[in-house]
């Protein structure tokens, strides 16, 4: 009965509470779109720091993190690896040889850590294979009569193997593609013209556009103008096993794109057989395992039960691999809790005000009430109920509606590529994907429940200190 | 009687619902302020902390070498082009560097690193390398000893967490463990005693190197110990060669600890086969106002000749900008969302307020009020409960403003170390106030003044009839 008579209540000034209504509408649809906005940058970080940079285990040498010392190494006959793969909860394992070097193109020479793989065996914990940018090549398919090496986007752009350049294909195809021909008459000055690097491309091109004319083509222009010297090659230079400085050249097999600036600046992938061959180590002994196992939650009592069994190695989990990606996945959601509240402690302010005006203006029909026999207590939960309605009806909707924008979103995704260098240069991909977990609104419920019960105190107070005799009287 | 004093008087008649829409607007002005001055104190610090510890204000350069940072962009450092930077007023010197990237090695171990030639005592104007030195070392028999000492237990308990630390000044170092300022001078004085770091220094003319800390431990080598460097020299020569390290350095950058190696100028010159040669000249400046920088930008980029180009600090640093305004737009989307909530909860008031007071704007409108007096008193309310609100907001956030000013948030211990561990400095100082605060009045009053347009229109289009029955 009180539901009913406190639901009909918030329908009586029907404006103002749709003010009400409306005002947590948006406070919760922002509220909960921000925070998959958030969440999705922070999950695809995740996944591209488990399915592309680290996994979930990483075994190497006692000390061997310390500085990376190549003599710091593991062999079959250790017994690693059937002892890994008879703990339950191991999914895949691989092993890699690492060593420090040097690449170099005639122009530029970066330093770089050179990893040998074995590159189908890779494929079942990495998905570094997907990412190989489309024209550049491909994840060690094709023979060549050089060695292979696989190198990440940034390291090309560094050695000036990427670069850019205008001519009359380019603006052909930027013709086709409905770009005005005032901007390629202004680009076609530029005509035959080679950037050795992408920022000067950029500024030369930024130099001649207006800046709509840029935000409006500038990507499109951008990806035409992009181009891969097919056969590119790259010198390697390194130590071997003897301490000789060993140069070699290869070819590069194809460029890959995860989205994270220093690990593709430093990180050069070669079959693990070439590597052998060059260094000098031998073909089975390796430097690291990685290990991908079925249950996350798991990562940390397979972590120490590999301890036990290898006490001389150094293991470590993603958390300790990534301790700024632990921290953020450990508090992200009390975070997330801080955000709604402050939303939600604003949106009170407005229910409180509205909440104490309807109470002020029934003083006559509550004491009203309160003299023919309701008593107290249900007055109170008469007034809470008011507000914990208009809060919740406001919530609903606010949640429906971002939960809606969030399935609209999250297919295509949001492109922030005026900041892709910042956000890849610290991991993050610039392109978000909207997400969140159901938990996430089970907790705004609760949030927003929880509101709407202590906005009504003051007003539901306010109400039962009406003295019934005197209510009556007021006009 | 005056409008505004009845618009005052109005205000205070329902005092109730005044002081909760005020109090929304407080909460919102509040958290605002503390939000952005703490956002903005951060960048600030990691923007002084980049600028004067690395690029400085401006830099003379060839002009392919900041997008193409070979040994072969270099440019002549002649005694003329010297003369004509610090003839400039505001100028209080130039800093010639030399700056590349080579292998190192020690022993059996190999790291790329960048080698940075500097005039080891010109230096103290931008990055002083000097007061960078090592000074503590909490090395295994610096643990020991320091365990068995007389240092406070809850000080001890952190030396595990440390170990292997270095710490170029007593406050970094106090940082860490957790030191308050009071016991410094107690507790330091021991820390000095086990775990004293005997550095050295480099010097114009002699071979000797400085390297960072990280890189140290990285290639296990230690002061007398030497490197072998090994690049690609000017004009595609090969540059080798073998020096003695003669100091290590902490810098405060992670990324930059890891792979700096500091040499004197000529020296490198020397290894990179480019003799009297320099890839950057830093200037040093006395002001570091934005508009005296940008006017310096163009008077020195007249007076240099075709190869040379004068770069500023934005162009230099534009990945931490392009972070920082990304970071920065986040945390305005957050305060956008606060304040649309609140724009609601003032438009909800007046809409309850006009309703309530339907008649009394007829009776008033009947005895002879004009309808534009009206309108002008329920303006001067609505414009006092905002100011009422903003000015709240901001006296109750400029203490803590100017507290998180002196005292900057600092994170120790455990923290600390992860916040390292993520390449930045444990510490969150405060924004002094400043166009910020402006921006969140001007905000709070164009809500005000959106929501005053619905009484305004209602009064305009009262028929006193109908408003005096109601």
């Amino acid at each position: 009965m009180i539901l009913k008579t406190a639901w009909k209540n918030v329908w009586r000034n029907r404006v103002r509470s749709l003010v009400v209504i409306a005002s947590v509408t948006v406070g919760i649809f922002a509220g909960v779109f921000a925070v998959a906005f958030m969440n999705g940058m922070i999950a695809q970080r995740f996944d591209a720091a488990i399915d592309e940079e680290i996994s979930h285990i990483q075994i190497t040498g006692k000390d061997y993190l310390l500085n990376n010392d190549p003599e710091i190494y593991m062999t079959p006959e250790d017994g690693i690896i059937p002892a890994i793969k008879s703990i339950p909860g191991v999914e895949y394992v691989v092993t890699r040889t690492i060593v420090t070097g040097m690449a170099s193109t005639a122009s530029k020479s970066a330093g770089v850590q050179i990893i040998g793989i074995n590159p189908d065996r890779e494929k079942e914990i990495f998905k570094l294979y997907k990412t190989i940018i489309p024209g550049t090549g491909d994840y060690f398919e094709t023979e060549s009569k050089y060695d292979l090496a696989l190198i990440g986007q940034d390291l090309a752009k560094e050695l000036n193997i990427i670069r850019f350049a205008i001519d009359s294909t380019v603006l052909s195809k930027l013709r086709n593609k409905e770009v005005p021909d005032e901007i390629t008459t202004k680009l076609e000055a530029f005509s035959g013209k080679r950037f050795s690097n992408g920022k000067k491309f950029i500024s030369t091109v930024t130099s001649v556009l207006t800046s709509h004319e840029l935000r409006q083509y500038g990507q499109l222009i951008r990806e035409e103008a992009w181009s891969y010297r097919e056969n590119s090659r790259m010198i390697l230079t390194f130590l071997d096993r003897e301490n000789n400085q060993v140069s070699s050249v290869f070819r590069i097999a194809g460029i890959y794109d995860i989205k994270n600036a220093i690990f593709e600046q430093s990180q050069v992938f070669l079959r693990n057989e070439v590597l052998s061959r060059l260094t000098g180590i031998d073909e089975s002994s390796f430097h690291k395992v990685i290990i991908r196992i079925n249950d996350l939650g798991e990562s940390e009592n397979i972590t120490n039960e590999i301890r036990k069994k290898f006490p001389g190695l150094d293991v470590k989990n993603w958390k300790e691999l990534q301790p700024d990606l632990a921290m953020m996945t450990d508090y992200v959601h009390q975070i997330y809790g801080f955000f709604m509240v402050i939303i939600l402690a604003a949106l009170a302010f407005g229910i409180i005000n509205t909440m104490l005006m309807a109470v002020l203006e029934r003083t006559k029909e509550l004491g009203m009430l309160t003299a023919i026999g309701m008593n107290k207590k249900k007055v109170f939960s008469m007034i809470m109920l008011e507000s914990v309605f208009l809060s919740i009806t406001g919530g609903i909707t606010g949640m429906i509606a971002g939960w809606g924008t969030i399935l609209l979103t999250a297919k295509k995704g949001i492109n922030f590529a005026q900041y892709a260098e910042g956000m890849e240069a610290i991991g993050y991909s610039a392109h978000i994907f909207p997400e969140i977990s159901a938990s996430f609104f089970i907790m705004v419920v609760i949030l927003i429940f929880l509101t709407g019960i202590a906005s009504s105190v003051y007003p539901a107070l306010k109400a039962l200190k009406l003295d019934p005799a005197e209510a009556i009287r007021t006009e | 009687m005056k409008n505004y004093k009845i618009a005052w008087r109005n205000l205070w008649r329902n005092k109730r619902r005044t002081l909760i829409t005020g109090a929304s607007v407080f909460f919102a002005i509040f958290f605002a302020l503390i939000m952005r001055s703490l956002q903005l104190g951060t960048y600030d610090h990691m923007f002084r902390n980049a600028i004067e510890s690395y690029t400085g204000y401006l830099q003379i350069q060839h002009e392919d070498f900041w997008d193409n940072k070979v040994v072969d962009n270099v440019f002549a450092y002649s005694p003329e082009l010297d003369r004509v930077v610090k003839g400039m007023k505001n100028c209080t010197g130039t800093v010639p560097r030399f700056e590349s990237f080579a292998l190192a090695s020690s022993g059996t171990l190999t790291k790329g690193v960048m080698v940075m030639g500097i005039d080891p005592e010109k230096e103290a104007l931008l990055s002083d390398t000097r007061s960078k030195l090592v000074k503590y070392h909490l090395d295994n028999t610096a643990i020991e000893a320091l365990r068995n000492s007389e240092l406070p237990e809850n000080i001890k308990k952190n030396l595990d967490l440390f170990k292997g630390n270095s710490y170029s000044n007593g406050s970094s170092l106090a940082v860490d463990f957790n030191i308050e300022d009071k016991d410094t001078s107690a507790i330091l004085p021991v820390f000095r005693e086990y775990s004293f770091f005997n550095n050295g220094y480099i010097k114009l003319g002699e071979p000797g190197a400085l390297i960072g800390d990280k890189l140290a431990a990285y290639l296990k080598a230690g002061i007398g110990d030497t490197i072998v460097l090994l690049g690609q020299g000017y004009h595609g020569t090969t540059a080798a060669g073998k020096y003695r390290i003669n100091g290590i350095v902490k810098i405060p950058t992670p990324d930059l600890d890891n792979k700096i190696v500091y040499l004197p100028y000529d020296i490198c010159q020397e290894l990179f086969y480019a003799p009297g040669m320099l890839t950057s000249l830093a200037i040093s400046i006395k002001d570091n106002d934005e508009n005296t920088i940008n006017e310096m930008l163009v008077e020195i980029g007249q007076k240099l000749e075709a190869p040379l180009k004068v770069l500023g600090w934005r162009e230099m640093n534009k990945l931490i900008i392009n972070q920082m305004d990304a970071d920065s737009k986040s945390g305005m989307i957050m305060i956008f969302i606060l304040y649309l909530v609140i724009a609601f909860g003032i438009f909800g008031t007046v809409l309850m307020m006009t309703a309530e007071r339907r008649r009394e704007f007829g009776v008033l409108v009947a005895i002879g009020m004009q309808k534009r007096k009206l309108a002008t008193v329920v303006t001067m309310e609505m414009i006092l409960m905002g100011l009422l609100g903003i000015f709240s907001g901001i006296i109750a956030a400029l203490p803590v403003i100017f507290y998180g000013y002196k005292h900057p948030i600092r994170f120790y211990g455990e923290m600390a170390k992860m916040y390292e561990d993520y390449g930045m400095e444990a510490i969150m100082p405060f924004l002094l106030p400043d166009m910020y605060v402006i921006w969140q009045s001007v905000v709070v009053a164009i809500i005000v003044i959106i929501a005053l347009i619905y009484p305004l229109r209602k009064i305009r289009s009262m028929e006193v009839v109908n408003s005096l029955k109601a």
